[in-house]
């Protein structure tokens, strides 16, 4: 996250952030760290789940499924975020707020509730394949659910907000100046855009790609919902060796290797993409 | 901080006496199925005893294990699946079942194990749309395969349990007496040539939504739901020919402290007139022998008990002993 690091004050504030620090302690730190230990202990000990698990084609299929919906969802919702944060930005503040207030609302609305409007809309009974019908632009309704295209609908949608707010910070400090700046030294739009604009704004599309990134990895019930079995993504693998399985061990593994992926994959955003704090 | 720990010393003492007083938790798979087992089971018990009985949901196979392992176990009663009961018996997982308390010999013996009574039964009925279906109605399940004769999407329940893979078998020649053990291979090979057809429903409501908007216009369903739907008032076919019967189970997690009270509720929950209460409610078959007498005719002909002349069981114990073997292959199945 774009975070503008004021300048060091003397104390720390750590007691101030002690009730926090326990919180995440108590019921995050401790229990993640409990399942990691079944998944070296379970069924006996050893590290025979992590064998299982990269060993077997289908888990490779499940792990690569991730990252590719992921990677998918996290592109579509930088595309259809930028040109909205540009517009929130530039707008008049009474439009904008008004907006930013809709973006948010969708935010607030219970995710479950969201996810089954996306279903009543895209099957193939739904309102836009017989709206599409009823207007003669297809014959047959187009398969919109059980499939990639359901899952990246029904996540860009639930992820624009995290794209949206971090572009916005970013791109509200961007002077308008600088890009009249480049026109006048006879830069054309496209210049502007991806030689002024764009690498102004890379801060913020690297924190909000990532967080959505991470946020789409460990995703639930949007794929359980809306894609088909052939899209089954780690969490939902997770959720079947734990709950129907009860193979604690194996949803051990499975859950610590996708947090070493996005810690790793937060490393890397700490190393190369936080932006300086900010002389004043 | 020092406020923090007294409030909390507080809150943690008035929940304690809480507890001690007679109270229970029962928990079950939520939705309809769940309120109608709190109205006809938990309310009247209550009523009854005095003791209270806290709702809880849905059952989780993973936690209950995790809270039997901690020696925490907060889930007194547990409606359960019955291959899981009986796996989680030789587990260790559950408490042995007080037949002084529960009356053994009113219930349906297919239904009783040392660890677990029925909770209802109910059958995997094949359900299709008419309006989908203009000429032939499809019938067997051997129509449910059929995606030449009877083409569309087909809705199948999606997790591991009895009853896809034994209408597969059925559907591929296989007869009734020769099911078990099952083909896992054939039961695949035959799953394998309707893949692409299939929409997965995860629970109940799902698979009524599939159905009557038409986007899974033929399926294998709860018998339960079709009756719902039907009652709703929609045209729904159904055909009991083959119907596989499974069933849900009522467990005592290992370390409950409420041990008697649990007893007392299962053996209130499978007399016959809760059983009564409850299958006319839901469309589920009572587990009691005595039910069938009090309860209406017309309701009576709707339950997956009148249909035993075409109806298979499937083998809960042999389930049982394959769960983890089916369970493993069905996922990676349906992920490939």
């Amino acid at each position: 996250m774009s975070i503008t690091l004021a300048p060091k004050r003397r104390g720390s504030g750590l007691g101030l952030a002690m009730p926090a620090i326990l919180l995440l302690l108590a019921f995050f730190v401790v229990p993640v760290a409990l399942l990691l230990l079944r998944s070296v202990t379970e069924p006996e000990p050893g590290l025979h789940n992590y064998r299982t698990l990269i060993g077997s084609a289908t888990y490779a299929k499940v792990f690569f499924n991730t990252f590719f919906v992921a990677g998918v969802v996290t592109l579509v919702t930088v595309l259809v975020a930028f040109p909205v944060a540009w517009a929130l930005a530039i707008m008049p503040q009474r439009w904008a707020s008004v907006i930013f207030a809709v973006i948010l609302l969708s935010m607030w609305t219970n995710l479950l509730a969201r996810t089954y409007a996306w279903m009543v809309l895209l099957q193939q009974t739904g309102l836009i394949n017989r709206s599409l019908m009823a207007l003669g632009i297809i014959d047959q309704p187009l398969q919109l659910t059980n499939n990639l295209i359901g899952v990246t609908i029904g996540m860009v949608y639930i992820m624009l907000p995290f794209m949206i707010l971090p572009l916005l910070g970013v791109i509200r400090k961007i002077d308008p100046a600088i890009l009249q700046a480049a026109a006048l030294c006879g830069a054309s739009k496209g210049q502007a855009l991806f030689r002024v604009l764009l690498p102004l704004a890379a801060p913020g599309i690297a924190s909000g790609g990532l967080m959505v990134f991470v946020m789409s990895l460990g995703y639930f019930v949007t794929p359980a919902l809306l894609g088909g079995t052939a899209n089954m993504m780690l969490a939902e693998m997770i959720a079947q060796q734990v709950q129907s399985l009860v193979n604690w061990g194996m949803g051990g593994a499975a859950a610590f290797i996708l947090l070493i992926v996005t810690l790793g994959l937060y490393a890397v955003q700490l190393r190369f993409f936080e932006p300086k704090p900010e002389v004043r | 901080m020092k406020h923090i720990v007294k409030a909390a010393a507080i809150a943690g003492a008035m929940f304690a006496s809480g507890a001690s007083a007679q109270e229970m938790v029962f928990t079950s798979w939520g939705g309809t199925t769940q309120d109608a087992q709190d109205k006809n089971w938990a309310q009247p018990f209550s009523a009854a005893t005095g003791t209270s009985i806290v709702m809880d949901g849905p059952t989780d196979y993973g936690k209950i294990k995790a809270m039997v392992e901690a020696g925490a176990t907060t889930w007194d009663v547990v409606d359960v699946e019955f291959d899981w009961a009986i796996q989680a018996g030789q587990q260790g997982l559950l408490e042995p079942l007080d037949f002084s308390v529960i009356d053994k010999a009113t219930l349906d013996p297919r239904f009783v194990s040392d660890y677990a009574v029925g909770s209802f039964y109910y059958s995997f009925v094949l359900g299709y749309n008419p309006a989908n279906f203009a000429g032939d109605k499809p019938s067997t399940l051997a129509d449910l395969f059929d995606t030449a004769k009877f083409p569309g999407k087909r809705t199948f329940y999606k997790w591991s349990a009895p009853g896809v893979i034994e209408a597969a078998l059925l559907a591929d020649g296989v007869t009734p007496e020769e099911l078990y053990p099952l083909d896992l291979d054939r039961a695949f090979a035959k799953l394998d040539t309707i893949k692409g057809d299939i929409i997965w429903w995860e629970g109940g409501a799902q698979s009524q939504q599939l159905l009557a908007s038409g986007e899974a216009p033929i399926g294998f369903f709860w018998n339960g739901r079709i009756a719902a739907l039907q009652a709703d008032g929609m045209d729904v076919g159904v055909s009991w020919d083959q119907n596989i019967t499974a069933a849900d189970a009522l467990v005592v997690p290992k370390g409950t402290k409420n041990k008697d009270a649990a007893m007392a509720y299962i053996a209130h929950a499978t007399s016959a007139e809760a059983q009564a209460a409850f299958a006319t409610e839901t469309g589920y078959a009572p587990i009691n022998t005595g039910s069938a007498a009090l309860m209406d005719e017309a309701i009576r002909a709707t339950l997956p008990d009148q249909q035993t002349a075409v109806q298979i069981n499937a083998d809960m114990s042999w389930w049982a002993e394959h769960r983890d073997e089916i369970g493993n292959r069905w996922y990676a199945w349906q992920a490939q």
